[in-house]
C-alpha cells in the first residue's frame, strides 16, 4: 500500500469517527435550530479539519482532492451542512494556492487552518452572470478601494476572509481579498434558506474598503477565470456531498424497510420497495463515480470542469429524486420531521442552485460537448 | 518527562466474529485498530507532556502490520514509536509479553512513566501493565481514573473501587493503567497524520534487547489459550401476566400445566 493510500485511509477513518461521534448525533438538531450548536464549529477547527487541503508550508496537511472529496462524502453521510461549510472553505483556499501571489499567501494562508475563507461572486442583481457585477474596485496609488454588495455567500458571517469579484474602472473583472476586520466591511443579513440549515449563507457590504495591491488574487482581468476555476473545484466537492446525502437517504430507507412490516411482510421483501431501494443505491454509485472522476482528473492535472458540472447537475437531481423515493418508503414518517429524509431532500435541493444552477451546469456540459 | 505508552493493536471491536467450525477468531479482512483503552493512556500522556514538557514514546509488540496503530497514535500527537517485532516473540502469553516490554522500556532509557490501557478488548486480561511494573521494580497503580502531576517526580492517581475511592501518590518512575473514564481521547488531526509518516518507528528484535531467551515467546509462556469459542446464547421466553390477579393466576396455572 502506498504512503498516500495509507494516509488517505487514516483520514477517512478519522472523518468517519468524527462524523459518527460529533456530527451525526446533531444532524436533526442542526436542521431544526437552523444553525450549528455552540462549540461544534470550534471542535472542527480544533481537530484541524480546516487545514486538510492547505499546503504543509502554511501549516496544513496538504491532502489532495481525492482524499478531501471522499472525506466530505463521509461527513455528509452524517451531516451535509458541515461538509458544505468545509467545501466553501476548501474551494477558496484552492484559488489562493493556484493564483495567489507570495506576499498574499504568506500573509493569509497560515491562518487558513484556524479560520474560514469564503468566495463571494453573487450580487443582488445576478448570480453567475459576470456582466452584472456592480462591485467596483478603484485604484488609488498602491491601493484599491472596493465598494459593493455581495450576497448568498456560503459561510457568509462565519468566514473571516473573503475573495470578492469586482470590476475595475476599465470594466475588467478582478478578485480582491478582503478581511472582515478592515474598515468599511460590514456583515448584512443571513438568508433564511429551507435546507443545509447549519451553513450560514449571508451578505457582505463593502463601503470603501481599502486593500493593498498585494490583495489582488491573480491579475486584473483574471476574475472570471478564477471564478470558473472556483466553481469547478466546488462542484467536485458538492458531488461528494451529494453522494453522502444519498447514502444517508439509502441507510434510512433500508433500515426502515427492514423493520417495518406490511401485511406481516417486511417492506424490503416487497417488489415496490425493492425497486426504490435499488434506484437510490444506483444513484449513489453514479454520483460517486462522477465526483471521483472529477477529483482524480484534477489531481492528475487533466481537465475536470465538465465532469465536475456533471457531478453537481446529476448529483443534485438524483439526490433529490432518491430522497423522494426514500420518503415514499417511509410513508407518513418520511413526511415527518421525526425522520431525516425530508431535510435530506431540502439539503440536496440547495445544490440544484448553489455554485451555478443545474441549467447553467447543463449549458456548460453542452458547450463542452459541442466544442469536442 | 519521558512517557512510554504501551499500546496493542486489536481487531475492530464491532467486526469481530468467531468461526463456528474452528472456534477461532475470524481475523481476515478485519481492520486492526488501537485498543480503545490505550487511546485513553495516549491522551493522558499527551496532556502530561503538554503540561510538563518532554516526549511521548509509543511501544508495541507484534508483527509489522502493527505500525499502522503506532502511526495512529502518532497522528494523535505522540512523538515517536518503538515496535518490538520478531518471530522469537510469537506465542507470548502475558508474562512473556510483560517481560519483553519491560526490557524494551529499559532499552528506551530514562523513562519516567509507563502508561497502559486498563486491558485489551480482545484478550481482556489486564495483566500486562502490572507485569511490566513488576519486572521494572517500580510502583504501579491500576484502573486509574485521574492522573495528575503533583511535582516533578510525583504523580497522584485516583482509583474508583466498589466502596471506596483511593488517592495514591506515586514516586516516578512508575507504571499506571488507566480506565476510559480518565479522559476523552483527542482525534487524530490531518497534519499529525502526515507527520506520523515522517516520525521514526524504531523496530527492535530480540537481538536489540538485553533478554533472557527462556523468558520470551512460547518458551517464556507458562500459560496458553487452549480454546476460544462463542458462548451458546440461551433465549428464554418471557410472558407478562395481566394486571388483574384473577386473570393472572388463571393464566399462570395454564402455563404450569
Amino acid at each position: 500500500m502506498s504512503i498516500t493510500i495509507e494516509q488517505n485511509k487514516m483520514l477517512i477513518q478519522m472523518i468517519k469517527e468524527f462524523t459518527a461521534n460529533e456530527l451525526a448525533p446533531l444532524d436533526m438538531d442542526i436542521d431544526s435550530r437552523g444553525d450549528y450548536p455552540d462549540g461544534l464549529f470550534q471542535k472542527v477547527v480544533k481537530t484541524g479539519l480546516l487545514g486538510m487541503t492547505l499546503p504543509r508550508e502554511y501549516g496544513g496537511a496538504d491532502f489532495d482532492y481525492v482524499a478531501a472529496s471522499e472525506a466530505l462524502e463521509k461527513m455528509a453521510t452524517g451531516n451535509a451542512s458541515m461538509a458544505v461549510t468545509l467545501e466553501g472553505h476548501f474551494k477558496t483556499i484552492e484559488q489562493f494556492i493556484k493564483y495567489g501571489n507570495k506576499a498574499l499567501n504568506d500573509k493569509y494562508l497560515p491562518s487558513a487552518s484556524k479560520r474560514i475563507f469564503a468566495f463571494s461572486m453573487t450580487e443582488p442583481s445576478g448570480g453567475s452572470n459576470p456582466k452584472g457585477i456592480a462591485t467596483r474596485a478603484i485604484k488609488q496609488g498602491s491601493n484599491w478601494v472596493i465598494t459593493g454588495d455581495k450576497i448568498m455567500i456560503t459561510n457568509g458571517g462565519l468566514a473571516e476572509v473573503y475573495c470578492v469579484l469586482s470590476k475595475t474602472e476599465d470594466d475588467q473583472l478582478a478578485i480582491f481579498v478582503v478581511d472582515k476586520d478592515m474598515p468599511g466591511f460590514k456583515f448584512g443579513k443571513r438568508e433564511d434558506f429551507i435546507g443545509l440549515k447549519g451553513v450560514p449563507v449571508g451578505e457582505v457590504v463593502l463601503n470603501h474598503v481599502v486593500v493593498p495591491d498585494s490583495h489582488l488574487l491573480g491579475v486584473i482581468g483574471q476574475g472570471l477565470e478564477i471564478g470558473d476555476n472556483a466553481h469547478a473545484d466546488a462542484r467536485v466537492l458538492m458531488g461528494a456531498v451529494l453522494a453522502g446525502i444519498t447514502e444517508h437517504e439509502l441507510q434510512t430507507a433500508v433500515s426502515y424497510a427492514k423493520e417495518r412490516k406490511a401485511m406481516d411482510t417486511p417492506l424490503y421483501q416487497l417488489q415496490v420497495t425493492q425497486e426504490k431501494i435499488a434506484d437510490i443505491a444506483i444513484a449513489k454509485q453514479n454520483i460517486q463515480a462522477l465526483y471521483q472522476k472529477g477529483a482524480n482528473d484534477k489531481v492528475a492535472g487533466k481537465p475536470y470542469a465538465e465532469v465536475a458540472a456533471m457531478a453537481k447537475s446529476y448529483g443534485s437531481r438524483s439526490a433529490v429524486a432518491a430522497g423522494d423515493k426514500a420518503l415514499q418508503i417511509l410513508g407518513g414518517y418520511g413526511y415527518s420531521h421525526e425522520y431525516p429524509v425530508e431535510h435530506l431532500i431540502r439539503d440536496a435541493r440547495a445544490m440544484e442552485l448553489a455554485e451555478g444552477t443545474i441549467e447553467k451546469m447543463n449549458l456548460e456540459i453542452t458547450n463542452a460537448e459541442i466544442a469536442k | 518527562m519521558k512517557i512510554v505508552v504501551g499500546i496493542k493493536q486489536v481487531p475492530e471491536t464491532d467486526s469481530v466474529k468467531i468461526d463456528p467450525k474452528t472456534n477461532n477468531l475470524e481475523r481476515s479482512g478485519i481492520q486492526g485498530i488501537i485498543n480503545p483503552f490505550d487511546k485513553n493512556a495516549i491522551e493522558a500522556a499527551l496532556q502530561l507532556r503538554d503540561q510538563a514538557g518532554g516526549e511521548v514514546v509509543l511501544l508495541s509488540m507484534g508483527p509489522d502490520s502493527y505500525t499502522s496503530s503506532l502511526r495512529d497514535g502518532m497522528a494523535m500527537g505522540a512523538d515517536k514509536a518503538v515496535l518490538v517485532s520478531s518471530r522469537a516473540f510469537g506465542g507470548a502469553d502475558t508474562l512473556a509479553t510483560g517481560y519483553t516490554l519491560a526490557k524494551a522500556v529499559e532499552s528506551i532509557g530514562d523513562v519516567d512513566l509507563v502508561l497502559f490501557g486498563r486491558q485489551s478488548v480482545d484478550a481482556d486480561t489486564g495483566q500486562v501493565g502490572p507485569i511490566v511494573a513488576e519486572f521494572l521494580s517500580v510502583p504501579q497503580v491500576t484502573f486509574a481514573e485521574t492522573v495528575s502531576l503533583e511535582s516533578e517526580n510525583t504523580i497522584i492517581a485516583k482509583r474508583q473501587l466498589d466502596s471506596a475511592v483511593q488517592d495514591i501518590k506515586l514516586t516516578l518512575p512508575a507504571v499506571i493503567t488507566v480506565r476510559k473514564e480518565l479522559n476523552n481521547p483527542r482525534y487524530e488531526t490531518p497534519v499529525n497524520m502526515k507527520e506520523s509518516f515522517e516520525k521514526p518507528i524504531t523496530v527492535w528484535t530480540e537481538a536489540d534487547l538485553n533478554l533472557d531467551p527462556s523468558q520470551i515467546g512460547q518458551a517464556g509462556s507458562p500459560t496458553s489459550v487452549t480454546n476460544v469459542y462463542a458462548p451458546t446464547k440461551e433465549v428464554k421466553k418471557t410472558t407478562i401476566l395481566p394486571e388483574d390477579p384473577v386473570q393472572a393466576v388463571s393464566e399462570l396455572l395454564g402455563k404450569l400445566d
